[in-house]
């Protein structure tokens, strides 16, 4: 053979090889191309979806960009923050006020975000927080805590934070229930002495202001996660129940009893009705109502003092139970707002319940007893189907839009796709490992985006490289367009996410703001110019008004600070521009450092304990100069004569 | 050349230049729009934005007050009125002698713009943080010019396109009034 | 020459084909398959056993780990639990009808075998002392597969739906109680 005659060859087998090599690329892609083109968001692209994955211990909220599982901020909300000086900054302590006083952290729980006729309109998002009740809103604008509300009369705020369709309430039902109200007695006595404080907090239309509007003072059994009525239930809110048995030891044992637990419906339109009419007794209590001004960029905490409180064992129609097997977990309800799922996390099937054969059973007063003076609905006449051996464990149910849910099944560790209205299993994916809560987009809405399903697992194991005993959870994104799921992507996650919530990118990002306006800003020791910069002293306090340029302090040189002083540094960012914050550390302040984003005030505080010299410096590599970004407070003995004085390049 | 002598007045309503800046950071550019009376950022915080960087390298904030401010706005509102004097009586030897003196004029402001920018550029702080020998920092006055990291765009801004026009239609009603005239004496 | 040529050539080929296996991206099959059996994968030789592991270590259960493995159910006994597994010993399948192990073996009795071992797994820490609790409150005991099974004690016997326990051991993730006969 010829030279020419093996370059022919070669040609020619490179050619097949080739578009064999092609072929087999592309039946890969018959299912729509490999799961890592999937995930891949390019450089400089963007993400398709924003995540809000609660943290769940953490105390805080973050937030990721589907389907690349970015990492795109920690949002502080119940938790002292260092990296922004949240919870530190005399501006954000208010915020973790309680009636137990400055409580600097709690368990998120389940953001929720803001709707209109039940569908996300991406205009705040809602976080519950465990432990020390209380409900957050954070604004989808500055991706910041901008109120907290404490729940009275409630102890583990589990049922929580979900919205109505048209954001008119934010609901909190208690985990445990309590002596209500709180006093001495026997743990032994809880049996029909406890109670179960479910709050409905409303929502002002507006301004998102929350209000503690209500409480219906619930028996004593846990209420464990809820869903509002949406299309034909809305004005219908749903609580899952355990422990009915009202045990209140070894629960493990105790509160597995009974056969079936209740799901609550709650009429809140009717309460509304019985609100209107005088027909609630006024409670005295006691919880903090705390708002962030983002004009004055100043929290303030205010203490409450009564909540309205409506009796469902004297009011008629108030609340339905409706008998669900085995201790539900999540409580769910389909984009028509007709199926209720109730996952019985000791059950192996899942129940679905009809909202219209839940209407019928209450119009023919079809009950099978009573709990309480509750109303209990006839298992047999509300039930709409049995999901059958679905899974072991099953915990919660979100909706793709096209007549299909999606549940997770913690014991068996796999989501389970199911159809509505047939209740015969699609597909089922194994998760890694041992799934608790999952997201789609919209998922509980009206208007689900049914493409990507976040599963967030309990258990990470060996799924990434070890990081000691201690590791993060681990979240799978599972491509939902097609007949079959498809795992796509891992990707670690902060705290324990217990829920999250999820939105199209193009309905949050065109109005997320980029810096504040310093023209705006009303903060009382905000300074707009340098020439305004100074140091006043008044006693023993002394206010230093101070700002923060590319990249100099004004004023950095500060003398006649003594010991035994309070001083507090107000630094107003005076840039305007995108994403140029400055940051302040103190050395000796027994607080955190502030990273104070451009039009924006924040004050820390300090006590010099010794004299001498002290430097502070700017925290965030802010620009070319950023190491020269420093400035010295000389500090002179107690008893000194030397006056204050402050200055910047001599000036 | 009444309509000329309005148009010209375009330039109170618009600015006269803009100089575009765009760098990595700032994908959408930054800039400044040049007026007859004043400079103001593209964006509303432009200005400081620009100053903040060219303080690293010594160059002086963008000024608020200059002589031009003053002395354009007075010099365009003159050669209106006259244009529209001259407009009025008709004399259409006056269009071409004042189409020449905007003509000067313009050249005068166009090196004047010059000047400034050169000075802008070159007359740098000797206690600046940031200095990179032979660097100035002179943006162009027509067209596009790399400044470091920068990309500096600078073109005529809808204002100085009232000016041309302006200008040019003086020219226009030169020879359409020669025109009429001589078809009149046909 | 003519057969350096070829072999470039051949090289060249090979190399090719090697490349085009690289690029084949991996798809969400292999990346599912990457660990078949869910957590029952993870390799962990330092914690203590778990009650899969427990079982797969002792030789009278040899009977019993074939069947969770042809159920595939091991990541189940892998979960965190707590989980209470009563694990009939190989002679308690013995003892059952001829055939009758074999025919739950079969591929098409995987759902009916899952059944069958799910009878035998409650949800919760049931040890000796936790069964004789169960027991004298006359509870009966709530398992996996939706079932409830009755408790007895005579004497030091306790008896779970007929079935003597024999032995319990603690696990990492529950309590293997062992019993004599199975649970059907």
């Amino acid at each position: 053979m010829k030279l020419t005659n093996y370059l022919t060859l070669f040609a020619v087998l490179f050619a097949i090889v080739g578009s064999a090599c092609t072929q087999s690329n592309n039946n890969n892609g018959a299912l729509g191309g490999s799961a890592a083109e999937k995930v891949y968001v390019a450089p400089g692209e963007q993400d398709e979806f924003y995540a809000f994955l609660s943290g769940g211990y953490s105390g805080n909220l973050t937030v990721y960009g589907l389907p690349s599982g970015r990492l795109l901020k920690e949002i502080p909300v119940f938790s002292q923050f260092p990296t922004s000086g949240y919870g530190y900054s005399e501006e954000t302590q208010p915020l973790l006020n309680t009636s137990h006083g400055f409580i600097p952290w709690d368990d998120l729980h389940h953001p929720d975000i803001s709707q209109t006729n039940g569908e996300l309109d991406g205009r705040w998002i809602f976080a519950n927080g465990n432990n020390t009740p209380r409900i957050a809103r954070i604004s989808l604008e500055t991706f910041e805590t901008q109120e907290i509300i404490e729940i009275p009369n409630s102890a583990g705020n589990h049922s929580s934070s979900f919205i109505t369709e048209n954001t008119e309430y934010v609901v909190a039902g208690t985990r445990f229930s309590v002596p209500v109200p709180q006093r001495d007695m026997s743990i032994d006595e809880y049996k029909s002495n406890f109670k179960g404080a479910v709050s409905f907090v409303e929502v002002n239309e507006e301004t998102g202001h929350m209000d503690l509007s209500f409480q219906i003072m619930m028996p004593g059994f846990n209420y464990d996660l809820g869903h509002p009525g949406r299309g034909e239930s809305h004005g219908w809110f749903f609580f899952t129940t355990y422990n009915t048995e009202e045990a209140n030891t070894l629960l493990e044992v105790n509160a597995s009893q009974n056969d079936k637990d209740f799901i609550a419906a709650i009429n809140w339109k009717k309460a509304e009705e019985y609100i209107a009419q005088g027909k609630f007794t006024t409670m005295k209590t006691e919880y903090a109502h705390n708002v962030y001004d983002e004009s004055t960029h100043t929290g303030t905490s205010t203490m409450k003092k009564e909540v309205r409180v409506l009796d469902p064992t004297e009011l008629p129609g108030l609340v339905y139970f409706l008998p669900t097997p085995k201790s539900p977990h999540g409580v769910d309800v389909d984009p028509s707002g007709e199926y209720i799922v109730g996952a019985g996390k000791l059950s192996a099937s899942l129940t679905v319940h009809s909202f219209s054969n839940m209407m019928e059973a209450i119009e023919t007063e079809n009950f099978e007893g009573e709990a309480y003076g509750i109303p209990i609905l006839n298992y047999e006449n509300i039930v709409a189907g049995v999901v059958e051996s679905a899974g072991l464990g099953p915990l919660h149910t979100e909706f793709d839009g096209r007549g299909n849910a999606y549940t997770t099944f913690f014991i068996s560790s796999e989501v389970v796709k199911w159809e509505l209205g047939s209740w015969e299993v699609i597909d089922r994916k194994p998760t890694y490992y041992s799934v608790g809560h999952l997201m789609i987009p919209g998922g509980n809405s009206r208007k689900p985006f049914g493409k990507y399903v976040v599963a967030m697992n309990k258990i990470t194991k060996d799924r990434y490289l070890p990081t000691g005993p201690e590791m993060e959870h681990s979240a799978q994104l599972y491509d939902i367009s097609g007949e079959k799921m498809e795992l796509l992507l891992d990707f670690p996650t902060h705290g324990e996410p217990h829920y999250a919530a999820g939105a199209p990118a193009e309905l949050i990002a065109p109005r997320s703001k980029k810096f504040y306006e310093l023209e705006e800003n009303n903060h009382p020791y905000a300074v707009k110019s340098e020439s305004e910069t100074r140091v006043e002293r008044d006693g023993k306090t002394v206010h230093v008004y101070m700002t923060t340029i590319r990249s100099h302090f004004a004023p950095d040189n500060i003398e006649g600070i003594k010991v035994g002083d309070v001083v507090y540094f107000h630094i107003t960012n005076l840039e305007q521009d995108f994403d140029v914050p400055h940051g302040v550390a103190m050395i000796g302040a027994n607080t955190s450092e502030l990273l104070i984003m451009p039009g924006q005030t924040k004050t820390f505080r300090w006590d010099p304990d010794r004299v001498g010299v002290w430097p502070f410096y700017c925290t965030d590599f802010c620009s070319a100069l950023h190491q020269e970004m420093q400035g010295y407070v000389r500090v002179s003995p107690a008893n000194s004569n030397i006056g204050l004085s402050w200055s910047l390049d001599g000036e | 050349m009444i309509a000329s002598s309005l148009l010209i007045l375009g330039l109170f309503i618009f600015p006269m230049w803009n100089i575009l800046l765009k760098a990595p950071q700032y994908p959408d550019g930054i800039g400044m729009d040049i007026w007859i009376n004043k400079i103001v950022g593209t964006n509303p915080n432009d200005i400081q934005n620009i100053n903040l960087m060219n303080h690293y390298v010594g160059m002086d904030p963008i000024p608020t007050e200059m002589a031009e401010f003053v002395v354009f706005p007075w010099v365009i509102g003159i050669m209106s009125a006259i244009g529209l004097g001259i407009g009025l009586i008709r004399k259409r030897k006056l269009f071409l002698v004042w189409f020449v003196i905007m003509s000067v004029l313009g050249g005068i402001g166009l090196y004047d713009f010059y000047s400034w920018e050169y000075k802008y550029g070159h007359n740098l702080n000797p206690r600046a943080p940031i200095k990179v020998p032979g660097q100035s920092y002179q943006p162009p006055v027509f067209g596009y010019k790399k400044i470091l990291n920068f990309e500096a765009y600078s073109y005529p801004s809808t204002g100085a396109y009232f000016l041309f026009t302006g200008m040019f239609g003086s020219v226009v009603a030169y020879f359409v009034d020669k025109k009429e005239e001589e078809d009149d004496e046909a | 020459m003519e057969n350096l040529i070829r072999k470039i050539t051949l090289g060249l080929g090979v190399l090719l084909l090697c490349f085009c296996t690289k690029v084949e991206q991996q798809d969400s099959a292999s990346l599912e398959n990457n660990t078949p059996l869910g957590q029952a994968s993870v390799v962990d030789e330092d914690s203590e056993p778990n009650i899969l592991q427990i079982a797969i270590r002792s030789e009278d259960h040899s009977t019993l780990v074939a069947a969770v493995q042809a159920a595939e159910i091991e990541h189940i006994l892998v979960n965190a639990g707590p989980l209470t597994v009563f694990a009939p010993v190989n002679s308690a399948f013995e003892a059952l009808p001829e055939g009758a192990v074999e025919d739950l073996l079969k591929p098409e009795n995987k759902a009916k075998l899952t059944g069958v071992l799910t009878k035998h797994a409650a949800p919760g820490s049931y040890d000796l002392a936790g069964l004789k609790k169960e027991a004298d409150r006359g509870r009966r005991l709530y398992m996996a597969d939706g079932s409830y099974l009755t408790i007895t004690v005579e004497g030091d016997d306790i008896f779970v739906e007929g079935a003597k326990v024999i032995a319990s051991v603690q696990t990492s993730n529950g309590i293997v109680n062992v019993v004599d006969k199975v649970i059907l």
